[in-house]
């Protein structure tokens, strides 16, 4: 199935869904359960948790945000946020135009300076800004006549998505004074002034955090008067507090929790591209010494073995429910726009015993484990015990191998120590989950040779394909970048260096009385203020 | 010349128990900050999460935050600190650590402490009524309730209660102390009965996990004072049976019930840890809880800091009970 052809029509549904917005003063309020508390949700600032990005697309606006099509490659491909227009001086030069509306919300209009004294912010090392993803940018720097001028190392069609989407002005005239160590820990950390359409209002810790419309803000009247999001760390209070009407909408509704939501009849549900990506990834080096190269697993022939040996769909379908994929490379549903490389992720036991005795392995003492020189079959999985999710993933796993001949041990631990044991290397087989940027570039942050060689990196499995990094670096710089991505998914399913376990949709319960409601594929919340509640279903909250 | 001995050697008493009570917490303070020290799992993962670092970003924060430094060193500044009230700072919030247990120890001693009072009130009052009622089938009925809400665990029964009178019925809120569309001018009376409306919930649900020990206790002290002499005695001489069973019967056996409240005491502070989780309650169990996931090591000494004092104070006031309840205690030696 075309995963284009599949999630298109659910996304425009949702966009095709909104009207014309009529300002009109703000009224209503949207209430959402956050299972990480927002602590500092200032860009470049805070711990880079979900509860602080959520709360800070709220406040602070990027130059440019991503459109309809979620596309992050062409310099039409992007809208307008506080950059009103862009235009290309060269092929690795990009001017942008700042929207003279656009101001702070203490009133001071957004400048170049904030943009130029943003980039240089986060290159102070007491931040740890991982600036990867921002490796595409040469300098930036403010023109005479108030423009932004970004100069960028290599042509490229992400240009305008790097430039525009991942630099989150931050304002000059209220933190130039301050040392970058400092920031954090000011009064501007604990009551952020932005420029997005709503305003810090209160936070209690611990429990929530209070945003109210900015009624001045220059891109609209916000549809809602105030936004609050309560700090519910356990996955099934949150649903309990869906259903209690405690909160409003809820995103990542698990597949358990479905059928009580529908019964209940206050909410509807609606389904965007997610952004997460569970994983089963193994390790190229040999966990006791990382110069050497893993002595099952650097064999591509067992990988693919293995893989085949998986039914991706039942663990898939398990663990997320409805509306769950099964691609062969690592990408999660928000990048469908690329398409390629998915299948239906049945296990095709077949040809995996077929690839397993092509790799020597064979159940020579008939212990009922396939050895190969004498050596078993032998591998150990880690994953974080918390995560009820991962370990279902890695029961099933062993159930699944143990019918092949290998033996999985599985070893819960701490979630603390499986990020340290995984940063070190010190594993066979990883169960991983990542929320994926909105470029398929980003792939290089985890599955580059660089980052393979990098300390400290997220390469934790110390991938390295060559032909891989040149497919995917060469894709944005093609003429038709999206075949140039697939082309680097292809290489990816067929190099095999994980097994893509799920990458689901993200479905969001909203309650009923929401209109306009618009849900954006990778960003799901960055058009909450165009929602609205409607004039005859307000609750007393909303008055 | 002091007026009272008894009140005078009470004083010297409590002063020197408040004494070894201070030693015994810089004790257990500094064997907590070294296990602390000592636990696997890289702190500096509470900032950056899985997000890529280069080796001297990763130098600069690990030194900014303090990550690294050898243990007697980190011993010996967490003690200065200490004593000038200061114990560092979060390394997820960036708040000090102090404002942040300062938030969170209100409402943990508010669901503690009202599940202490019922404990120790109705718990011991039932736990009296079943003694002197044995064969009863009120008895028997009280007895396997509580010992089945006794079994099932915490958050097993706090689920139940949030699908009945939260979801169900929406009589209480299901999460949170505090309903935060609240109007900030709302009056006390408002603000006091939405106070209460969050608490129905856990506090219910502490009580029935716990309440089957206080009963229990109670009930076998009773029972077990039952056949003493003096309480023969008295019945014998005629003594009224109210005055009997108060007098005579339960005051001694008081006691176990007095040294169980030392040990409840920071078993309610910490031991609430599931019930805040399925509550969202955001007291210092759920704090500790999520701070030692994330290895915010700064939290998880301050939180422990706090349950070490409860702990002591737990025992001295258990101490001091068993004093004034019983004249033995009291005599010198």
């Amino acid at each position: 199935m075309n995963p284009v052809r599949s999630l298109r029509p659910a996304v425009v549904t949702v966009l095709l869904a909104v009207p014309t917005l009529v300002a009109q003063a703000p009224a209503g309020t949207l209430v959402m359960g956050l299972r990480q508390e927002p602590t500092a949700p200032i860009p470049y600032l805070g711990p880079p948790t979900t509860g602080n990005a959520d709360v800070t697309d709220q406040l602070f606006l990027r130059l440019a945000t991503l459109g309809p099509t979620a596309r992050t490659t062409g310099d039409r491909a992007m809208v307008p946020e506080l950059a009103s227009r862009w235009s290309r001086v060269d092929a690795t030069t990009v001017d942008f135009t700042l929207d003279p509306r656009a101001h702070w919300q203490d009133g001071t209009p957004v400048t170049a300076d904030d943009v130029v004294f943003t980039w240089n912010l986060i290159h102070s090392p007491e931040l740890g800004v991982d600036l990867t993803a921002l490796a595409l940018i040469r300098s930036v720097t403010a023109t005479r006549t108030g423009e932004i001028r970004v100069r960028f190392t290599e042509p490229s069609s992400e240009q305008v998505y790097t430039a525009g989407f991942l630099l989150q002005p931050l304002p000059a005239h209220l933190l130039a004074r301050m040392p970058a160590s400092g920031i954090a820990s000011s009064d501007f950390a604990r009551s952020p002034i932005g420029n997005g359409p709503f305003r810090f209002e209160r936070r209690v810790p611990g429990q929530s955090l209070e945003l109210r419309a900015d009624p001045s803000f220059f891109l609209g009247m916000p549809g809602l008067k105030r936004l609050v999001f309560l700090y519910i760390p356990s996955t099934d209070a949150q649903v309990n507090a869906l259903l209690a009407g405690q909160t409003d909408v809820m995103s990542d509704v698990p597949a358990t929790a479905l059928g009580r939501i529908e019964k209940q009849g206050n909410y509807r549900f609606v389904t965007a591209p997610g952004n997460f990506v569970t994983y089963v990834l193994f390790n190229a080096r040999s966990p006791g010494n990382p110069r050497l190269a893993h002595p099952i697993l650097s064999d591509s022939l067992t990988r693919r073995a293995l893989a085949l040996s998986v039914d991706r769909a039942a663990i898939a379908r398990q663990a997320f429910g409805p509306g769950v994929q099964t691609p062969r490379a690592v990408r999660s549903q928000a990048w469908f726009w690329v398409g390629g490389a998915m299948d239906a992720g049945r296990a095709d036991t077949a040809r995996a015993r077929a690839a397993f005795r092509a790799a020597g392995w064979v159940d020579h003492d008939g212990d009922g484990i396939l050895d190969r020189d004498g050596v078993p079959l032998r591998l150990g999985i880690i994953y974080p015990v918390q995560s009820s999710v991962f370990s279902a993933i890695a029961v099933q796993l062993q159930q699944m191998w143990r019918m092949m001949g290998v033996q999985l041990d599985l070893e819960p631990i701490d979630g603390p120590v499986w990020v340290e044991r995984r940063r070190t290397g010190r594993f066979d087989i990883d169960i991983a989950g990542a929320n994926q940027d909105p470029s398929p570039s980003s792939l290089a942050q985890s599955w580059s040779c660089t980052s393979a060689e990098r300390a400290g990196s997220s390469n934790v499995g110390h991938w390295c394909d060559p032909e891989f990094d040149r497919l995917r670096d060469r894709a944005p710089t093609l003429p038709d970048p999206i075949s140039g991505f697939r082309a680097a998914f292809t290489r990816m399913a067929a190099w095999q260096p994980a097994i893509v376990a799920a990458a689901p949709a993200n479905r969001i319960a909203v309650h009923q009385r929401f209109e306009h409601v618009i849900v954006r594929p990778s960003k799901a919340w960055t058009s909450l203020w165009q929602w609205r509640v409607r004039a005859d279903a307000m609750l007393p909250r909303d008055r | 010349m002091p007026c009272c001995p008894a009140t005078a050697r009470m004083a010297s008493w409590v002063v020197r128990r408040l004494a070894g009570a201070v030693l015994v917490s810089i004790i257990g303070i500094a064997v907590l900050v070294a296990l602390v020290h000592l636990l696997p799992g890289d702190p500096l993962t509470a900032i950056v999460g899985d997000r890529a670092l280069d080796p001297a970003s990763r130098r600069v924060m690990e030194h900014d935050l303090g990550i690294g430094r050898p243990l007697p060193v980190v011993l010996m500044s967490f003690f200065r600190d200490a004593l000038q009230g200061d114990l560092g700072h979060s390394l997820a919030e960036r708040r000090p650590v102090t404002a942040i247990l300062a938030d969170r120890l209100g409402p943990t001693m508010l669901l503690g402490g009202l599940t202490l009072l019922i404990d120790f009130t109705l718990g011991v009052l039932l736990g009296v009524w079943s003694a002197l009622h044995p064969r009863t089938r009120a008895a028997r009925l009280l007895d396997s309730l509580t010992l089945a809400t006794y079994t099932v665990p915490g958050f097993v029964i706090g689920l139940v209660l949030i699908w009945g009178f939260a979801v169900h019925w929406q009589w209480f809120p299901p999460a949170l102390i505090a309903d935060p569309l609240l109007p900030t001018d709302a009056s006390t009376w408002t603000v006091l009965i939405d106070r209460l409306k969050h608490l129905v919930l856990p506090v219910t649900t502490m009580v029935l996990a716990t309440i089957a020990v206080p009963l229990r206790q109670q009930r076998s002290a009773i029972v077990g004072t039952m056949s003493q002499p003096w309480v023969t005695a008295a019945r014998a001489r005629g003594v009224a049976t109210r005055r009997v069973i108060w007098q005579h019967l339960w005051r001694p056996a008081l006691t176990p019930v007095i040294s169980l409240l030392g040990l409840w005491l920071p078993m309610v502070v910490a031991g609430a840890v599931f019930v805040e989780t399925v509550f969202a309650y955001p007291g210092i169990g759920a704090l500790l809880a999520n701070a030692t996931a994330q290895r915010d090591i700064p939290v998880v000494i301050g939180a422990g800091v706090v349950l070490v004092v409860v702990v002591q104070l737990g025992s001295l006031v258990a101490d001091v009970l068993y004093r004034i309840v019983d004249p033995v205690q009291r005599e010198p030696v």
